[in-house]
């Protein structure tokens, strides 16, 4: 019980829970930096801990902390692993599984500092902020960290003396005061034997499951240990760990395995160190005549180029010693990547291989733009490369998009990239004069045949709505500003009859986005994706046969179709060849996208007025990537999803929720039947069983009716005051003289039958029943 | 259907001791309005224990005595405890024989089966301390001779509360050996009419309250039956929890004692034999408690509370643990 005066150690006690949180706030940011949900949330609950320390009902007569309280501390300590899944359907962003516990702690810390009037809470809620405290020093390494760790220091301390100085308190009054010794509650000290066996028993259940469970539930286990930050291969928001994410590791998780972005890009003859290596421990490697390759740098040139030597290159690193030499030359390419390219990040994506911008009736193709004269590229610090951009960026532009994009088998020395591309990076390849245009907006690696696997592009690009365009940010045909360009090329063949398809699908609308916007949408609607459509080889011209006759056909027909048609309205388009990153194939356990050679696509673009690339899709089945939404359409987008998913489950729905409130409405009775069916079937395996088991259903319904037997209180009185002076009922009494029997007596009267006592038990309990008990017509009988 | 017994809670071997409930109806007739009293001397008497009445004058300790003393048909001795009163005076003492030349033991009083130690706290602790061996042995040692009591040796004192000028408390160790401490209180208004209609005429002699009960040695026989009432150890676990409750209790500056917790148990016993139960329950263990407690827990003030917390602190066993 905590005596009066505690108002300073509670205050204090806030303090460090205040510290704690936002120790585990800066650590969860590998910036270091307060993220302003972080503290608008934690406003907000302290604000609300605060309110409820001051209000809580809280007797100096009740010493123990009410059951309701405790429930509510269950309730925090759970809540944010039942929330994150919302919270992840909402921000689209998550936490790893270590953090969500912690944030369960972190909570039921400030709950339990909210009942720090009862004197386990103040004490357990000092304990929780320790906790904290070490969890985020042994994690964190960022700035503010060790300040927050003195003033932690501070405010423990003054923790501490306040503790002691109201126990001082508190024992002098007792002293000094008569008749307050007698308040003094002496409890037996006792060992906890029953809570240390199920500590034992869980800490045994959990190693069980660790050793033999399902693979699944070792890796969950493994990534509740703070210090591995998970392995990511269950849950998509795992932190990188020694051996996982950014750093090196083996296996093959597109975060892992020659993503490295610690290394050096060069190209040479020579043996890598896992060459040498081979050499010692097994049959000499023969390196292939020409090899691009990622190869790690010794370990002074990394910490030349570093200052410290990174988590990927430590001495410290696993060797395995029972290695055994390669019984064949096993080439570095031996396990095949699962795509071309692995992108992390938002999709969809559009990523250009080829762009054409010239329409051949003849031949029904397409042919190659021509490749820039300038390269728009400049330098930024940190390797980063910014496009220069000739126009002032304009303002119909969202916030930019960062994307990584990983190269795990391109054939090209494309460097794979976003559309509306402002900066991008590919590590140590830090000059402008590395890259080149393929072709406009198309990135590669100059003087290189192909982009070695295992190179990270880190990009940021634009997004737009295009719907809020203004009709001024299309460009106009001739304004392109390059007369080489010829974007708004029809042929003659077509010109008549695409045009006039054009215009009656464009109708009245303005020109601009709404123009465009009805040729998109008339092509996905009323149009069909059906790859294996062609036109038939006599026909001249394919994409009017696609128009007009069949208007089924593959995605080629369909951009081929919407360029031709917007160059009718005088729209500058071209069409492009690359790889579409569909959300579809998102794979959650890597949290990447892997792109695959079958997800070529080819797509139309429009020429913008700052001279950026617009890409449009009139293929159904196929997005662009949009702005990022505001919250409240997050939100609300979430809230249609949650009604979207509980109507098309409304059956199953409905007749869950009534099985709850039904079961919640009459669980008394129902466990209460369930208990007397199991008394039933397992009786005991004697007949003081027997009635000790009756006794324990009987005195649980009088439980309900907060009539139940007090511990102190004997059996014969309790039934008593059941009676409460009235007539004694005499199977009740019947049945006391058979429960003392059987719990102090000796062996029964051979006058009596165990299925006799069986039969008198079933009596009463089919007598007593939690109905009749109930009933306020028989409390005056039965109370 | 009902079960088939004579009657719920009682066994046949005990409800037909028919010489309980005559012993009880006699005490019940010389002590008029007072069954609770009568039932913890029965049990006292039952479990060989002794009795300290703690009362005010003229409220029958004696009477009952007397009553008992008779009723159980043994020898019946009294001694008026006084300031002047001699341990002799009560274990007994040797003479000198001129005939045979040799010293005679002459036993005292306490060589009774029933003792009445009235006003024992007028007696100065040197004769006081001369019923330690008698009440906890039952014997008597003079001049290093061993002489053996009665073996329902039965010692019923009396002490007035309220007078303390010329009075000697009884020392812990002489409370320890008394098996309870009881209060008679005054009758109720009932009980005090009948009292006067019996005295007009004939006095206050009534032929019951003189009459034998008990044959010889049958008293013991009744003893040993008591002694052999079943005491399940979850029972005993609840004395040695409530032993241990007056032990750490702070308003209690002496504990229950070992031989306390024996008596207790005992009285218990003898309890449920009177509720002609063949063992005995944690019931048995609270109905005799407050009197038991009473005579040996050093409490200050209000040992009545003092007990009631203690029972209320132990929990009492019924499903097994």
């Amino acid at each position: 019980m905590a005596p009066d005066g505690t108002r300073a150690l509670r205050a204090a006690t806030f303090v460090l829970m205040a510290i704690a949180h936002v120790a585990v706030e800066v650590s969860s940011n590998p910036a270091g930096l307060l993220s302003w949900f972080g503290v608008s949330f934690g406003i907000c609950l302290f604000a609300t801990a605060m309110l409820v320390s001051r209000y809580v009902p809280f007797s100096a007569n009740q010493p123990h902390l009410p059951r309701w309280a405790t429930l509510v501390l269950a309730l925090l300590l759970i809540a944010p692993l039942g929330l994150e899944p919302l919270l992840r359907r909402v921000t689209g962003n998550g936490q790893p599984l270590e953090l969500q516990m912690v944030s369960g702690v972190r909570v039921l810390g400030v709950g339990l500092a909210a009942l720090a009037r009862w004197a386990p809470c103040l004490q357990l809620a000092g304990v929780v902020s320790l906790f904290l405290l070490l969890f985020v020093v042994a994690m964190g390494a960022q700035t503010p960290i060790p300040w927050l760790l003195a003033a932690y220091t501070v405010v423990g301390s003054l923790w501490l003396m306040l503790a002691y100085s109201s126990r001082v308190r508190f024992t002098a009054a007792s002293e000094t005061t008569p008749g307050m010794a007698t308040a003094v509650e002496r409890v037996r000290l006792r060992f906890p034997a029953w809570e240390m066996t199920i500590l034992v028993l869980l800490t045994v259940a959990a190693l069980c499951l660790t050793v033999i469970g399902p693979k699944r539930v070792t890796i969950a286990l493994a990534e509740m240990m703070p210090t591995s930050g998970g392995t990511g291969k269950t849950d998509p928001f795992a932190r990188y760990g020694i051996g996982d994410g950014p750093e090196e590791v083996a296996g093959d998780n597109a975060r892992a395995a020659g993503m490295v972005e610690t290394d050096m890009m060069i190209e040479d003859n020579k043996n890598a160190l896992l060459d040498a290596i081979n050499d010692m421990y097994g049959p000499p490697h023969r390196p292939p005549q020409k090899l691009q390759r990622m190869v790690a740098g010794g370990i002074a040139e990394i910490i030349k180029m570093h200052g410290k030597l990174p988590q990927s290159a430590r001495p410290s690193r696993d060797f395995d010693t029972s290695r055994k030499g390669p019984k064949s030359d096993k080439k570095l390419d031996s396990h095949k990547a699962r795509g071309v390219i692995e992108v992390e990040g938002r999709t969809p994506l559009h990523v250009r291989l080829v762009a054409y911008e010239s329409y051949d009736p003849d031949t029904a193709s397409w042919i190659e733009g021509h490749k820039p004269a300038s390269r728009l590229i400049e330098a930024e610090g940190g390797d980063w490369m910014r496009l220069m951009q000739p126009k002032a960026s304009v303002g119909w532009y969202a916030k930019d998009e960062r994307h990584r994009l990983k190269v795990a088998d391109l054939k090209t020395n494309l460097v794979p990239t976003p559309t509306l591309l402002t900066r991008f990076r590919i590590q140590r390849v830090d000059r402008p004069d590395y890259y080149e245009w393929n072709y406009d907006g198309v990135l590669a690696l100059a003087g290189r045949t192909s982009t070695p696997p295992g190179v990270v592009v880190s990009t940021e690009c634009r997004t737009l709505d295009p719907s809020r365009l203004p009709a001024s940010a299309i460009a106009a045909v001739g304004t392109s500003g390059d007369s080489a360009l010829l974007l708004d090329e029809v042929p003659d063949a077509l010109h008549r009859q695409i045009a006039q398809i054009a215009r009656n699908w464009a109708g009245d609308r303005p020109r601009g986005w709404p123009q465009i916007e009805a040729v998109l949408n008339t092509l996905r609607s009323e149009y069909t994706l059906d790859r294996a459509a062609t036109a038939p080889p006599d026909h001249p011209a394919p994409v009017v046969w696609f128009l007009v006759e069949s208007r089924r056909g593959p995605d080629y027909l369909f951009a081929t179709a919407a360029a031709l048609l917007l160059r009718a309205l005088d729209y500058p388009t071209r069409v492009c060849l690359g790889y579409y990153a569909a959300p579809e194939a998102y794979d959650p356990k890597t949290a990447h996208t892997p792109v695959r050679t079958t997800d070529l696509h080819t797509w139309p673009e429009v020429l913008l007025c700052d001279r950026q690339w617009l890409v449009i899709e009139p293929t159904p089945g196929y997005e662009v990537l949009g702005p990022r939404l505001p919250w409240s359409e997050r939100a609300w987008l979430a809230v249609q999803w949650l009604g979207l998913w509980a109507w098309r489950h409304s059956v199953a729905l409905t007749i869950a929720v009534l099985a709850a409130v039904v079961i919640t409405w009459k669980r008394h009775g129902i466990l209460d039947w369930l208990l007397v069916w199991l008394w039933r079937l397992f009786p005991g395996r004697s007949w003081r069983e027997v009635v000790l088991g009756c006794l324990w259903i009987l005195e649980r319904r009088h439980r309900r009716q907060r009539r139940c037997r007090p511990s102190h209180q004997t059996l014969a009185a309790w039934v008593a005051s059941l009676n409460g002076g009235a007539s004694e009922d005499r199977e009740l009494a019947e049945l006391v003289w058979l429960g003392e029997w059987a719990a102090y007596g000796p062996d029964l009267p051979t006058s009596l039958a165990p299925a006799e006592i069986r039969t008198h038990c079933q009596r009463v309990l089919q007598t007593w029943t939690l109905s009749r008990l109930n009933q306020p017509t028989r409390r005056g009988r039965v109370a | 259907m009902t079960m088939t017994r004579t009657q719920p809670g009682k066994d046949a071997r005990l409800v037909e001791a028919r010489p309980i409930q005559q012993l009880r109806h006699v005490l019940n007739t010389a002590l008029r309005g007072k069954p609770e009293v009568i039932e913890y001397v029965l049990a006292c008497l039952l479990a060989r224990g002794h009795i300290l009445l703690e009362d005010k004058p003229g409220l029958g300790k004696t009477t009952l005595a007397k009553a008992l003393a008779a009723a159980v048909g043994g020898r019946f001795a009294r001694v008026q405890c006084t300031p002047d009163l001699l341990p002799g005076d009560i274990t007994g003492f040797s003479v000198f024989n001129q005939k045979t030349r040799e010293f005679e033991f002459q036993p005292g009083p306490v060589f009774a089966d029933v003792l009445l130690a009235d006003e024992i706290n007028r007696t100065t602790p040197r004769t006081q301390s001369a019923l330690l061996e008698a009440m906890a042995e039952r014997q008597v040692t003079v001049d290093n001779v061993r002489h053996p009591l009665s073996e329902t040796f039965f010692v019923l004192a009396t002490q007035n509360p309220i007078e303390h000028h010329g009075t000697y408390p009884l020392p812990e160790a002489q409370l320890d050996r008394f098996a309870m401490k009881l209060s008679i209180g005054y009758p109720d208004r009932q009980s005090q009419r009948e009292l006067l209609a019996t005295a007009v005429g004939g006095g206050a002699f009534h032929p019951e309250v003189t009459a034998t009960i008990l044959h010889p040695g049958q008293l013991y026989q009744l003893q040993q039956q008591v002694a052999g009432i079943f005491v399940a150890p979850a029972v005993q676990d609840y004395l040695i929890d409530l032993g241990e409750q007056t032990r750490i209790h702070p308003r209690i500056t002496l504990g229950l004692s070992p031989r306390g917790l024996l008596i207790w148990q005992r009285v218990a016993q003898a309890w449920a034999f009177l509720k002609g139960r063949p063992f005995v329950t944690p019931d048995d263990v609270q109905a005799v408690a407050e009197p038991i407690l009473a005579v040996r827990l050093g409490v200050e003030a209000a040992p009545a509370a003092v007990i009631c917390e203690i029972l209320s602190a132990v929990a009492v066993p019924l499903y097994p643990k």
